[in-house]
């Protein structure tokens, strides 16, 4: 009987045009939009304008120097503009603009200590500004090295001497300790995959409130359908939903990013406990909630919640202390922390039990808090 | 003949409220027997109660003998319930649908397939076995709706209120299907707020009003006991107003005529036809007609049931 249940929901959400792009399309998208924003922050894509006045040797050098240095993509503007980019940076559309006067090549290679200079326009409010400043004076230091280079060469220094006398007192020693795997799709897929499980709840209460305000809960009732049965089956139909949705959104993850799943047992046992606790919670849900719309509402609150304090959006750790403690109490930072761990430390099963602990605890809760008020729902569509 | 369904005494409250109060009434098997009653008189609640989705406050309902608290589960499996709503999954199929209601029944594999089609062709609705419900009129839901509570062959079917907002073919379909059911031995309690439905269809009946039955018995019975037998007036003129003969009551409209409530009926007959002989008016139609359960209704509340 219950799986004659979960059959007829199946059909029903293959029917159903919504399915697929609430469940499926909508999470692949996520994953596409957010995992382009994200593996492109790291890379090249702020462009610094600049304005070349003295278009000489010595000016090109170092333009050449700051693009090397920075990554930033050089946008050469025209000098008649030099007004009209400032007010665009006045007006808050353009964040900083590099000036390099006439004479530049004169003051920078000629004797007399003079000091060459350029000019930054800047939005003190724009936070790429630092990183620009940053790197100019990446490139003033160089050539600032170069200049003492040349004092003690004629002072009669030899190469290993004036090499250590430029030598920084401090090394930093990079030593990283992930796999090699580390990318923002780690971060997205299995967060998407985690946040969209918990929305398989917003299925379950339609279904469930419809049942009981079209008569069908009742009209059940007076079959040979047990209504545990009912509530057994309507759970199975969804559970296997949460695990297909898992299966299609991981496996998008590793055949068109490349996404390394790490050990695989581990990752079925987690997706298991995951889609457990999914729908276990939902299904609470579906047995506290009086409407439809309280039900979208509760759903929202427990999987937009949960995926930013889950981390699932960005890193747990880039949250200040007090949120980072109350993640540890969301099923959703638990997943997330498995699937990275698997994922990116290269985790067995052993070492994410206590994540896979932790989930099983929200969906035993869930199933619980359900069967204790399924009573009442039955009870309710019944009048 | 035994009793398919014994109600007695029983009473059922909604947050105080009486919805029920201490009825009592009897269904001989294989027989139609109709409740009949204005919106919210507790016909529902009845039917509910009978089917096991509620269980009564005070008194015992059996059916076919079996107490309906202590055997739900057998009960149920003897029952065909054919709720008010229509109850049915619009996206699926009707085949879906009723492949659904009849594994939910116990029925499965070759002999379900088999019976689905002969519950398809009982509705009228052999033809369109494949199409989506959400493409079919409210008439022919209502048909799949009712082939649902029959996959099971059950010996009871209780139907609540089937025939609401339904086109006369499907209505047909559905009066066809209760007297073949019926000729088959099974027994029907058909709740309605027509009355023509229970005449056309029931042997027996019971009158609820505000939760309490008013009448109850056979056809005949009931009516002859409560109703008042009337003349009815039909003019080839129209719908004017006839002469009313003295010593009699103020005829009522109804149809293209007009009825005379009497309980002397062949003296108002002959007195209804003098007058209109007296005034040479043109006589269509002029005849003793039976008691209606509309009259029944009106004599025994004062209201009509349409008022309802």
């Amino acid at each position: 009987m219950a799986l004659s249940i979960a059959m007829k929901e199946w059909k029903l959400l293959l029917k159903e045009k919504g399915t697929f792009f609430w469940l499926l399309l909508m999470p692949v998208l996520f994953i596409i939009l957010f995992g382009s924003v994200f593996s492109h922050l790291g890379s090249s894509s702020i462009s610094l304008p600049y304005i070349d006045l003295d278009r000489t040797q010595a000016s090109q050098s170092f333009l050449d120097s700051l693009a090397q240095k920075s990554g930033f993509r050089l946008e050469a503007k025209d000098a008649s503009t030099l007004d009209d980019q400032v007010d665009r940076i006045r007006n808050g559309k353009m964040s900083s603009l590099l000036v390099i006067p006439q004479g530049f090549a004169d003051e920078i290679g000629g004797a007399g200590g003079k000091q060459a200079s350029v000019e930054l326009y800047s939005d003190s409010s724009s936070n790429t500004v630092a990183a620009v400043r940053a790197s100019l004076e990446n490139v003033a230091n160089d050539l600032r090295e170069t200049k003492i280079d040349g004092a003690l060469k004629a002072a009669g220094e030899n190469v290993d001497q004036r090499k250590q006398a430029l030598a920084s007192p401090l090394l930093i020693d990079d030593k990283p300790q992930n796999a090699t795997a580390v990318n923002t799709i780690a971060q997205v897929v299995p967060g998407y995959t985690v946040m969209f499980v918990f929305y398989v709840t917003i299925s379950m209460i339609r279904r469930f409130l419809g049942d009981k305000s079209s008569g069908m809960t009742a009209r059940l009732r007076t079959t040979r359908l047990a209504p545990l049965n009912y509530l057994l089956g309507m759970w199975l139909a969804y559970m296997v939903v949460a695990l297909a949705q898992c299966a299609v959104l991981l496996g998008f993850g590793h055949f068109v990013y490349g996404l390394e799943l790490g050990n695989v047992a581990a990752i079925v046992v987690l997706v298991i406990l995951l889609a457990l606790c999914g729908t276990g919670i939902g299904l609470a849900l579906c047995m506290l909630v009086r409407g439809e719309n309280q039900g979208m509402a509760f759903t929202q609150l427990v999987a937009m919640g949960g995926a930013v304090l889950g981390g699932l959006w960005f890193p747990a750790e880039l949250m200040p202390k007090t949120m980072r403690t109350i993640s540890h109490f969301i099923p959703q930072y638990w997943a997330q922390s498995a699937f990275q761990d698997i994922m990116l430390r290269g985790a067995h099963l052993g070492a994410i039990l206590p994540s896979l602990g932790v989930l099983a605890a929200f969906a035993a809760a869930g199933l619980l808090v359900a069967l204790l008020r399924f009573r009442g729902f039955m009870k309710s569509a019944m009048s | 003949m035994g009793k398919a369904i014994e109600m007695a005494q029983v009473a059922k409250s909604y947050d105080g409220k009486p919805a029920l109060k201490e009825i009592s009434f009897e269904v001989r098997e294989g027989s139609c027997f109709g409740l009949l009653g204005p919106n919210g008189a507790g016909k529902s609640t009845s039917m509910k109660i009978l089917s096991g989705l509620l269980e009564p406050d005070r008194g015992s309902v059996s059916v076919f003998g079996r107490d309906v608290r202590k055997s739900a589960r057998e009960i149920r499996q003897q029952i065909g319930y054919v709720p008010q709503g229509i109850t049915l999954y619009e996206k699926l199929s009707a085949f879906d649908n009723l492949a659904f209601f009849g594994e939910m029944y116990g029925v499965r594999g070759s002999a379900l397939k088999r019976r689905i089609g002969e519950v398809l062709e009982q509705v009228g609705l052999a033809d369109r076995a494949k199409d989506a419900v959400e493409k079919f009129s409210g008439g022919m839901k209502r048909r799949v709706n009712l082939a649902a509570a029959l996959l099971h062959r059950p010996k009871l079917i209780i139907m609540d209120e089937p025939t609401v907002g339904i086109d006369p073919q499907s209505r047909n379909h559905i009066f066809e299907m209760i007297r073949s059911l019926q000729q088959g031995g099974v027994t029907v309690l058909y709740s309605t707020h027509y009355m023509e439905e229970v005449e056309t269809l029931c042997d027996e009946l019971a009158i609820i009003d505000h939760g309490e039955v008013i009448a109850k018995g056979e056809l005949g019975e009931v009516l002859d006991r409560f109703g008042m037998q009337a003349v009815y007036l039909e003019l080839q003129e129209g719908g004017a107003l006839p002469p009313v003969p003295s010593g009699f009551g103020k005829p009522a409209p109804r149809e293209r005529g007009w009825v005379l409530e009497t309980p002397s009926p062949l003296d108002a007959l002959t007195a209804w036809a003098s007058a209109c002989k007296a005034r040479s008016l043109k006589v269509k139609q002029l005849e003793i007609v039976r008691p209606s359960l509309e009259s029944v209704f009106l004599s025994l509340t004062g209201t009509t049931l349409r008022d309802n």
